[in-house]
């Protein structure tokens, strides 16, 4: 089930383009997503961060796991594993300014927490820990909700290192 | 033990009874040469291997089906597109280098291989807007003709690149209004994937230059049930078979000015639904010939289009009915497959790389597996015939 957050993502993102030239659109949407990974931590991501393990089969798995809450759609190479962590670059690669999102439920708390997946850029691909998981996935016809991609398209350096997943926001559900 | 010292005056013996007649003949001198690319099989595969652990250094691999052995090998850089010219003698590579290896000022480039020897023969340099993206029939295509290529944009704005593949030089942009991928139709047409389940057709002259566009009718839906851009190629030229996540079959038929899309049919049954779907990086392949489709199938639910498939299935292209399941991942089968392709020969051999790196090399007709080739590269995504 898609959140409504993911739901308002969406539907604001389609009236900018029907509305807005390709351009400014882009600038637009650069704008918010850099934003959105510049965005301070949230009182919520500190919440997500307390449910650091989480339990599958009985055994608690955290970041460095594929199975952790937030890689509910990561197609890529866990940062965790390569030197950063699931929200920061590992030392000398530089974040994508652009990303997609995601949705993915923090069984910690049941809240549905939307997820930026931006890739770290400038050094070939880490190479471990690679986490293949979809939720949501779409293909590249829709952008913003495709992993296939490589987000460090739009960098200096765009050779694809590995990808965070960072939390910007929870989206309570309907009562 | 006592066998011991009989043993060793045995062989003592037997040494200097070769040494009385004479010591062997020394190996011979060799020359260093290099090898000529045999004539073009019937069973020649490329695969491309897009060695994601280490993904600057993707390469194209020359399979042949016969003798099972590797042929040579075209370097593919980051990312790549892939595809071959219609006459099969061209392997297309459109694709990003960095001066430093990992790091360093990019280049996008198509770069051109004569597969008679497997040279680079011609580069155009493309802007730096390639499509990064999994490979497809659609990141990098011909024109009927081989005379326009298209290579696939998006920076993460949509457009396509128009190259002219007999000159070698760059011709043009086309925007496509967010619409992706470049689908080749009759002529100089191009199609590309939309949002919102349509079809943009943008029509050109011999020198890159458009000359009209048209929308389509939606075709499928995006949200409820959206289709893999990895098209399939089809039963004729220009027929493609769109696949979605739930298995809904889409064939689009790209002949006319506008595409033509034929009713859609399902690879499931309505207990089947929502259980068994189709996944991978290349969700399948149609023997013309044969009139048949043939598909990877895995169990899963939301999120696994990217899972490989545990069985292929058959399909009659003309009644629509399953012909054929072949659970080749069971009973320590091969491991689970992400992409197929099928020779287009009267003998046919259906290609399907696996999870595990493997090639393996099925008899199309019967589904019994001839051979696995194990790790052909780290992570072969693509397959194509000639």
């Amino acid at each position: 089930m898609r959140s409504r957050l993911d739901q308002l993502f969406e539907n604001t993102s389609r009236s900018l383009a029907r509305r807005s030239s390709r351009r400014s659109v882009l600038a637009t949407l650069g704008g918010v997503l850099t934003g959105a990974a510049l965005l301070p931590l949230l009182p919520v991501d500190r919440a997500g961060r307390a449910q650091a393990a989480e339990s599958k089969g009985g055994k608690a798995v955290g970041p460095e796991s594929c199975q952790y809450w937030k890689y509910c759609a990561v197609d890529g190479f866990l940062c965790s594993c390569c030197g950063g962590t699931s929200s920061s670059c590992p030392p000398g690669t530089d974040p994508s300014p652009i990303t997609w999102v995601g949705t993915c439920q923090n069984p910690g708390d049941g809240r549905d927490y939307m997820v930026s997946y931006n890739d770290c850029c400038g050094k070939a691909s880490c190479g471990n820990c690679e986490c293949n998981r979809n939720e949501r996935e779409k293909p590249a016809y829709r952008p913003s909700r495709n992993n296939d991609l490589n987000w460090c398209m739009a960098n200096a350096n765009s050779s694809y290192h590995c990808s965070t997943a960072v939390i910007l926001g929870v989206a309570e559900k309907a009562s | 033990m006592r066998a011991l010292p009989v043993f060793c005056a045995t062989s003592l013996a037997l040494t200097q009874l070769a040494y009385a007649a004479g010591p062997p003949p020394p190996v011979p001198v060799e020359h260093l040469t290099v090898e000529k690319m045999p004539p073009r099989g019937p069973h020649w595969v490329y695969v491309l291997d897009e060695a994601f652990d280490n993904e600057i250094d993707a390469r194209v691999i020359p399979f042949d089906g016969d003798s099972n052995r590797r042929l040579g090998q075209i370097d593919a850089g980051f990312n790549p597109g892939f595809n071959l010219s219609p006459d099969g003698n061209t392997t297309v590579v459109s694709t990003t280098y960095f001066a430093r290896g990992g790091h360093g000022a990019r280049t996008d480039v198509v770069e051109f291989t004569d597969n008679s020897n497997l040279t680079v023969k011609h580069e155009v340099i493309l802007p730096s807007k390639r499509a990064m993206t999994g490979p497809s029939l659609f990141n990098v295509a011909y024109s009927d003709d081989a005379h326009l290529l298209y290579a696939a944009y998006i920076t993460p704005a949509a457009s396509f690149g128009v190259i002219d593949a007999l000159h070698y030089r760059m011709l043009g942009e086309i925007d496509t209004a967010g619409c992706v991928m470049t689908i080749p139709g009759t002529g100089y047409r191009v199609s590309s994937i939309c949002e919102n389940g349509r079809l943009l057709t943008v029509t050109l002259d011999a020198q890159g230059k458009e000359t009209g566009r048209s929308m389509s009718e939606p075709f499928f839906n995006a949200d409820t049930d959206p289709v893999f851009v990895q098209g399939i190629a089809g039963s004729s030229a220009h027929k493609y078979i769109f696949l979605s996540f739930l298995g809904q079959v889409h064939q689009v038929d790209f002949n006319g000015a506008q595409p033509v899309f034929a009713p859609a049919w399902s690879l499931v049954s309505p207990a089947e639904q929502g259980k068994w779907r189709p996944g991978g990086t290349q969700m399948g392949a149609v023997h013309r010939g044969l009139n048949r489709l043939y598909v990877q199938m895995h169990q899963g639910g939301e999120g696994s289009h990217k899972e490989g498939g545990s069985e292929i299935w058959v399909f009659d292209l003309a009644s629509h009915k399953r012909i054929a399941r072949w659970p080749v991942h069971a009973h320590g089968g091969i491991a689970p497959i992400q992409a197929l392709q099928v020779t287009q020969d009267n003998a046919p051999l259906l290609f399907a790389a696996t999870d595990a790196a493997d090639l393996a090399v099925l008899d199309a007709r019967s589904g019994q597996i001839k051979h696995v080739e194990k790790h052909l590269g780290q992570t072969p995504w693509m397959l194509l015939t000639p």
